[in-house]
């Protein structure tokens, strides 16, 4: 186990250290800074926040988890609560698998705007039972709602089959995720909701919404944003290869050749 | 375990299974002789890494391990440099055309599709022509037979105009064939992320009839400077390099080739170029089942457009 630590320590120093020269170019780091949680909706008396507002993505990044928590105001009767976390939209193609001659070629592209590239539902019963089809469709509660076609579909094809097909890879992916059963609501009206972000979400603003139904319909919305930031070496690299191509590219071969030569150097002599 | 997250590739890879795979893969490179990248690229992927980020990536490592082969066969003086710069003038337009074209696939999407059927028309050839060559050697071994001979003698490179005289290699030959050559070892080597010293070597051994002995030290001179141009052209047109997967791959390669080179003399090149070329039939032909296979998922994701 230290051995492999020691290992690891040694190869981020390594990592640390050929990019030192980068660090002292004037990249422009994406520092955002961090948003308070929002204020607690004082009017309708539904309080939200999260435990952490920043998540940072670093070079041992593994995912992380997002915990959701608030109050309901009535103690009696708390209603349903349905956490939403959402990453930035983005958008997507989603292409169908066509047989051409004897090859499963990706045929028929279709595009989507705003497609979240985040999305995770977590409430204490099904949503079906909490809320109308017509408010999970409006409130975005359902990620294929969120995801506006803007490509024509292929005439035998139905777009909801795309919506349902995106759906369904997103969540093989673990970036949609449905909890009908993992929002924990204590009597008093505390809940708490926690969410696994995988280790392949993409970085960006993400927002989590919380909504109070009581009866079906929907009384109160409260909000908080969480920022998924790559920092440090992460950010450094990023930024480079974004934004100053060539350089990074300069970089990358410059220690690709490095490393051949003193690797011919060293074993030569011994 | 040792995580560690890709900037680019954007998502965590286990970094010992990179050091160890990379090292692998220099060690059977140094050993037998051959470029590692047509069978680390097709590994990276199988690992989960977007088989453009793989290509792209790879070529970097490949630089890496073609410096410290070209400074050993260089000492040795076992290089023709006239050779070696009109092939790499050549690649330097392939590769240039190479990335627009994987640029341009990636426009419509289909860049996987051209990289997976890049390696399985390629590894299925290659791994056939290894195993057949390589049984063949040992079966002579067996009996007691030499190794045969290469027949010597004329080629459409002595019959076309512009000739040059190639003194290293002892050849007067035309310029046309090389540029060729050169130029389609580029356009795959930026599709592939490979150097391309697997096609290169056996055409120039028999479409150029150059001496064996100089034929891998020519070659990586073409090799060097066409995947170092891949890479900052992947960089600034793709944007598909990673550079912490580049490191790793950079050390466990550069390591494990040493490693095999020192360990050749240990070990019989012909099994071990049979069992490697039965390693790349295999990968060939799982890529090629998958794409034949009724997949079980109607719809993939895309890059946006």
């Amino acid at each position: 186990m230290s051995a492999r630590a020691g290992l690891s320590t040694l190869v981020r120093a390594a990592c640390a250290l050929v990019l030192a020269a980068l660090a002292l170019a004037p990249v422009a780091r994406a520092a955002t800074p961090a948003q308070p949680p929002a204020a607690a909706g004082a009017a309708s008396g539904l309080a939200a926040a999260v435990t952490d507002d920043v998540i940072a993505v670093t070079s041992d990044f593994r995912g992380a988890r997002i915990t959701v928590f608030g109050a309901t105001p009535a103690r009696r009767a708390p209603g349903d609560v349905v956490v939403a976390i959402r990453g930035p939209g983005a958008p997507i193609t989603v292409m169908r698998k066509r047989r051409t001659g004897p090859l499963w070629l990706n045929r028929d592209p279709v595009s989507f705007a705003d497609a979240p590239s985040f999305h995770a539902v977590v409430s204490a019963k099904p949503l079906v039972q909490i809320a109308s089809t017509r408010d999970i469709w409006e409130l975005g509660l359902d990620p294929a709602a969120q995801a506006r076609l803007t490509s024509a579909t292929p005439s035998d094809a139905d777009p909801s089959d795309y919506r349902q097909g995106l759906v369904r890879l997103q969540r093989a992916r673990g970036l949609y995720q449905e909890a009908p059963r993992g929002l924990v609501l204590r009597p008093g009206g505390l809940f708490k909701a926690q969410v696994a972000l995988p280790a392949n979400a993409q970085p960006g603003a993400y927002r989590a919404d919380v909504y109070l139904f009581r009866n079906g319909r929907l009384q109160a919305t409260e909000s908080a944003t969480i920022l998924i930031s790559r920092q440090g070496l992460e950010q450094t690299v990023y930024a480079l290869a974004q934004e100053r191509p060539l350089i990074y590219g300069l970089f990358t071969v410059a220690l690709a050749l490095s490393a051949g030569w003193v690797a011919a150097l060293i074993f030569r002599r011994s | 375990m040792m995580s560690i997250y890709l900037p680019i590739a954007e998502l965590p890879v286990n970094a010992l299974v990179i050091l160890l795979m990379s090292g692998a893969v220099g060690f059977v490179s140094g050993l037998v002789g051959v470029g590692g990248g047509f069978l680390m690229t097709p590994l990276l992927i199988f690992l989960g890494i977007p088989p453009a980020v793989a290509a792209s990536t790879e070529a970097a490592q490949i630089t890496s391990t073609s410096v410290s082969g070209l400074l050993a066969y260089w000492r040795r003086r076992l290089v023709d440099w006239r050779m070696g710069l009109l092939l790499s003038i050549a690649g330097v337009l392939g590769s240039v055309a190479g990335v627009r074209l994987f640029a341009a696939m990636k426009e419509i999407g289909q860049v996987d599709l051209l990289i997976t059927l890049s390696y399985v028309f390629f590894l299925s050839i290659i791994g056939g022509l290894m195993l057949w060559e390589s049984v063949g050697a040992l079966r002579r071994k067996s009996r007691g037979l030499p190794p045969t001979r290469r027949k010597r003698g004329r080629t459409l490179a002595h019959v076309l105009p512009l000739r040059m005289r190639f003194p290293a290699s002892g050849l007067y030959i035309s310029v046309l064939p090389p540029l060729a050559i050169g130029f389609g070892v580029g356009v795959i080597a930026a599709v592939m992320g490979v150097g391309g010293g697997f096609i290169l070597a056996p055409a120039m051994i028999y479409l150029l009839r150059m001496p064996t002995q100089v034929v891998v030290g020519t070659s990586l001179v073409q090799v060097l400077i066409v995947t170092s141009l891949v890479v900052v052209l992947q960089s600034t047109q793709t944007r598909t390099v990673d550079l912490v997967l580049a490191t790793l791959l950079i050390v466990g390669g550069v390591i494990g080739a040493q490693l095999g080179v020192r360990a050749g003399a240990n070990f019989s090149a012909e099994r071990l170029r049979a069992i490697l070329a039965v390693l790349v039939l295999g990968t060939g032909l799982k890529l090629a089942y998958d794409l034949v296979a009724t997949p079980a998922e109607m719809f993939v994701l895309g890059a946006p457009r």
